[in-house]
């Protein structure tokens, strides 16, 4: 399972697809890909930074979307206070 | 000025005010918002991490770069402390352009400074103590 975070003034908001049902070609599970996709797009053009952070290994700056990471943070365009 | 206008006046001003008040507060105490915030803080914070911020009410994130720098960041929002050999040599402060929970906060210093530590710092503003700066003033 994927999933992509984008943490707001809502607390963060979730999207889910599931990795081998897009690999069989499941049509919802494209859809969710497609979404998240978007979503990830969207507010990379806000000034978001996108992280991947997964168990285990280093946190990383993900310049592009990447279905293949199991979760994805997106921390909104920050300045200095 | 009348007793009437200036009852007038006060509730023209004071109104706006406490209902932008009102939906401000109650928008951040969102528990939806408070506990989504709480389950990304523990996903993201290995248990050493979480336990110290709980217990502490402050997280160290030891700098990729420079391994005597410490980053210290507190539960609350507030200024992180930059403390190198145990001294603190700056305070940092940065922050989200849409108000988010405390808890994100913490996430949001974390990941800047793990993955782009360069970045975190051109974006934050720092504040050298006076000690520090004149310690470091040239005799």
């Amino acid at each position: 399972m994927g999933m992509l975070r984008i943490i707001s003034n809502r607390g963060d908001e979730r999207l889910r697809w599931n990795e081998q049902d897009v690999l069989a070609g499941d049509a919802e599970a494209l859809a969710a890909i497609r979404e998240a996709e978007r979503i990830f797009a969207r507010e990379r053009a806000r000034g978001a930074t996108a992280f991947r952070v997964e168990a285990g290994k280093p946190v990383e700056r993900l310049e592009q979307f990447d279905a293949q990471v199991s979760q994805i943070v997106m921390v909104p365009r920050v300045v200095g206070g | 000025m009348n007793m009437a206008t200036l009852v007038g006046v006060l509730i023209v001003v004071l109104l706006p005010l406490s209902l932008w008040a009102f939906i401000t507060e109650s928008y951040h105490k969102r528990p939806g918002a408070k506990r989504r915030a709480g389950e990304l803080l523990r996903a993201v914070l290995t248990a050493e991490q979480y336990g110290q911020l709980i217990q502490q009410g402050y997280l160290d994130i030891p700098s990729p770069s420079d391994p005597e720098r410490v980053y210290r960041v507190p539960r609350s929002p507030g200024q992180v402390q930059v403390r190198e050999k145990g001294h603190v040599t700056k305070w940092l402060c940065l922050q989200p352009f849409e108000r988010v929970p405390d808890a994100d906060l913490v996430v949001i210093h974390k990941l800047m400074i793990e993955a782009d530590e360069q970045t975190y710092l051109q974006k934050a503003n720092s504040i050298t103590p006076i000690a520090v700066s004149l310690s470091n003033d040239p005799v």
